[in-house]
């Protein structure tokens, strides 16, 4: 990978999209098959949202997990359709501009551009193509004979893991991390950030923006 | 026999190279596709003869050059080609006006003279396909059809048939279905002599005056044979028939359900009401209960697969290699279950509503409350039973009122009309989905048989066979692709689409679109073409 010394690394939610990853699991639920389904499954939506807020800082991935669990039982002809709606409906046309912009500087500085989300592959992967990312790192729902388990498969992005996995692609590609970038905004991107050799805060909630204020990474707000 | 061939370049297409073939029910959703196709890719032919029926206002002659001309079964091979569509077509299609019904299938003897002298196979699209049509109809069609197109065959010099027919014919046999015709035993293992039961058939139809009488005793006689339906019975029969005989060649091929096109003319081309058009009406209906067994199979095939097909056994027949009988369907190859298909629907007819403007009806009912498959003998709060119970008891109670009687006469004289007129109304709608509701019942009474009572995975091994002796270039154009059929994509983006654009709409009453003919140079007469061409050749 010597074209691609350095990757910028990118928290979808936050630096690219407005919405959380909640939006996306209320939708799926809120579309199931048949009233019944629909009201257990945004049960579970609203039952995980406090622990999806917490952030996997505090949480570990229990929040992400419990809130795709609610897709138990859906087919994956179902996921596959509502994800496409959703994506079409409020993800293709509300990528912010500071994440456009910062994709762009990082394609002019030739870094491999890199997604990390805790959303869904159906979701991020057309999203990741608009975007022409090099890379995704997103969670894939399980399936069995055609069905979401409800469970996701390992390892489930989260905010540390994030971290890690950064680290471990870094050195598969044999990337420089120290020269590579990456954009976070939530307190959960934290151990992302300070992984990598040139973190930066992108409309930081509260807690990433003290973090950030702490170890002296640059903070963009627009 | 069996299939032993070598893979060869050009084993299809060599095949029909100077070939005659005479063709029943070119006019038919597949047989056009067929025609098209072998139009298309096949000039070595020699002689399309088409036995057509004059219609009212229609030559049969008409009936086909103008579907060349401006039906969308043709669209690809009129893009592809252009004039030169045409110019084939009139240099090696004749179309004959036939009635298979009658004796010598209404040609006379020294037609068939000529054709018994010239021709090299016969294939016989020509069916009836509705469920419950009146017996006599499918008596002459499916029946006494099949028996002058077989005596017509006998006069071949090789007297090879290719009959198509329908997987269906299995009846009541559940479970794998093979690639046999058992002569004289019934799909429930009832010994019958077909024609004595053709006869029988007959002598009971002759006695009755009525429809419903005539489609009560062929129901009797279809079920305790084994077939559930009158369509089944006559082309089941049909079957039997000509495999009884000594002076015909005959190679059954048997489709289940042909759908909408996958890629020939071009994805979505759908004609008429076939069996999954008035299934998917439905589901925009306020019809939220589907009698269905989630795991049993539901054996949809594309057009263009069927008529790929076609031209592959078409060209076993020619070479004199083909097998008794090939089913074609994906049951056993890529089985679609009706959950799936279920979800699928519903997931298409969710994008239906989406882009068309949204009524109450659509956002709430539609958009929200998928249908759901059940058992065919369960009545949840919101079934078609419910329904139509609900419906006529609103419509007796309104009925007992006597706002006259019953309202103080001042009170009547202020609003008595105003409230009559609403009563009548609601009377009208309570009328209207009543009978809306009969119609549904009826529809899924016909189609139990096939959505909820049986499971059927429809061997195609033979077809298979064919398909994988092909080489390169032939299989691009011919192969038996079922294997690669990805239902997501050909339910959500073909089948529901298509069934929209080339269906749904005559439900409604309404008319399916024909294309625009080729510019005048290219669609005059025979002579015409002859001269383009000639002029073409030599410049």
């Amino acid at each position: 990978m010597t074209d691609h010394p350095s990757a910028a690394f990118y928290r979808v939610e936050g630096t690219l999209l407005a919405r959380p990853t909640l939006a996306a699991a209320a939708y799926m639920a809120a579309n199931a098959q048949g009233i019944s389904k629909r009201i257990g499954r945004l049960s579970n939506v609203a039952a995980a949202a406090p622990f999806a807020f917490a952030g996997n800082l505090v949480t570990g991935s229990f929040g992400t997990r419990m809130l795709w669990a609610g897709l138990r039982g859906m087919s994956d002809d179902r996921v596959s359709v509502l994800a496409e709606e959703y994506y079409e409906e409020y993800v293709r046309d509300e990528v912010l501009d500071i994440g456009l912009e910062l994709i762009r500087e990082s394609r002019r500085r030739g870094q491999l551009v890199v997604l990390i989300s805790d959303n869904i592959e159906p979701i991020i992967r057309p999203l990741a193509d608009q975007l022409g990312a090099d890379e995704v790192v997103c969670n894939h729902l399980e399936y069995k004979r055609g069905e979401a388990t409800g469970r996701l498969a390992d390892p489930v992005v989260g905010g540390g893991l994030a971290g890690q996995w950064a680290n471990s692609f870094a050195s598969e590609r044999g990337l420089d991390l120290q020269n590579s970038c990456a954009y976070g905004a939530q307190a959960s991107d934290g151990l992302l950030l300070s992984a990598i050799g040139q973190p930066c805060a992108v409309n930081p909630d509260r807690q990433l923006r003290r973090l950030a204020t702490d170890h002296d990474w640059p903070i963009l707000e627009r | 026999m069996s299939t032993n061939y070598n893979a060869e370049e050009n084993w299809v297409l060599d095949s029909f190279d100077g070939a005659h073939l005479v063709v029943t029910g070119v006019t038919g959703f597949l047989g056009k596709v067929w025609l098209a196709m072998l139009l298309h890719y096949a000039p070595g032919i020699r002689r399309v003869t088409c036995l057509v029926r004059d219609r009212k206002d229609e030559s049969a002659q008409e009936r086909v050059r103008n579907a060349a001309e401006t039906s969308p079964a043709f669209r690809a091979a009129r893009e592809a080609l252009g004039h030169t569509l045409l110019r084939r077509y009139d240099e090696r299609v004749r179309v004959l006006s036939a009635d298979l019904a009658v004796p010598g299938c209404g040609l006379d003897e020294k037609t068939i003279e000529g054709l018994s002298q010239d021709a090299d196979v016969v294939l016989h699209f020509a069916g009836l396909t509705d469920f419950e049509p009146d017996p006599n109809t499918a008596v002459a069609t499916n029946i006494l059809g099949t028996a002058h197109v077989a005596d017509l065959t006998a006069r071949l010099k090789v007297p090879r048939l290719v009959h198509v027919s329908t997987c269906f014919v299995a009846g009541e046999a559940s479970g794998d279905v093979a690639e046999e015709i058992t002569t004289g035993i019934s799909p429930n293992g009832t010994k019958c002599d077909p024609a004595a039961e053709i006869e029988g058939l007959r002598n009971d139809l002759a006695k009755l005056e009525t429809r419903s009488e005539r489609v009560a005793a062929a129901n009797t006689r279809a079920l305790r044979l084994g077939w559930p339906n009158i369509y089944t019975l006559t082309k089941g029969l049909g079957e039997h028939l000509i495999e009884l005989r000594d002076d015909v060649r005959a190679i059954t091929v048997r489709p289940a359900i042909v759908e909408c096109a996958r890629e020939y003319p071009f994805p979505g081309w759908n004609e008429g009401l076939n069996t999954s058009g008035p299934l998917v009406y439905l589901f925009s209906t306020s019809f939220r209960h589907f009698p269905a067994r989630s795991d049993h199979r539901f054996d949809v095939i594309p057009v263009d697969t069927v008529a790929r097909s076609m031209m592959l056994v078409a060209a076993a027949a020619l070479r004199d290699e083909a097998d008794d009988v090939y089913q074609l369907g994906s049951s056993a190859i890529n089985p679609l279950t009706f959950r799936r298909a279920i979800e699928l629907t519903n997931l298409g007819v969710r994008r239906m509503h989406a882009k068309s403007g949204e009524s109450w009806k659509e956002r709430v009912m539609l958009k929200n409350m998928d249908v759901i498959p059940i058992g065919a003998d369960e009545e949840p709060p919101f079934s078609v039973g419910h329904i139509r119970r609900t419906a006529q008891a609103t419509r007796d109670l309104i009925r007992k009122v006597n706002l006259k009687r019953d309202l103080p006469p001042t009170l009547y004289d202020k609003i008595g009309d105003k409230l009559n007129a609403k009563l009548k109304s609601w009377s009208m709608s309570c009328r209207n989905a009543d009978r809306k509701m009969g119609r549904v019942q009826d529809m899924l009474r016909l189609y139990r048989p096939f959505i909820h009572d049986h499971d059927y995975a429809f061997c195609a091994d033979r077809i298979q066979g064919l398909s994988d002796k092909l080489g390169d270039t032939e299989r691009e154009l011919f192969a038996y692709d079922v294997d690669s059929l990805d239902w997501r994509h050909y339910w959500l983006k073909v089948q529901v689409p298509g069934l929209e654009k080339w269906c749904l709409p005559t439900l409604d009453g309404g008319e399916i679109p024909q294309d625009d003919a080729l510019p005048p140079a290219a669609t005059q007469g025979t002579q015409a073409h002859k001269q383009a061409a000639d002029t073409a050749a030599a410049e």
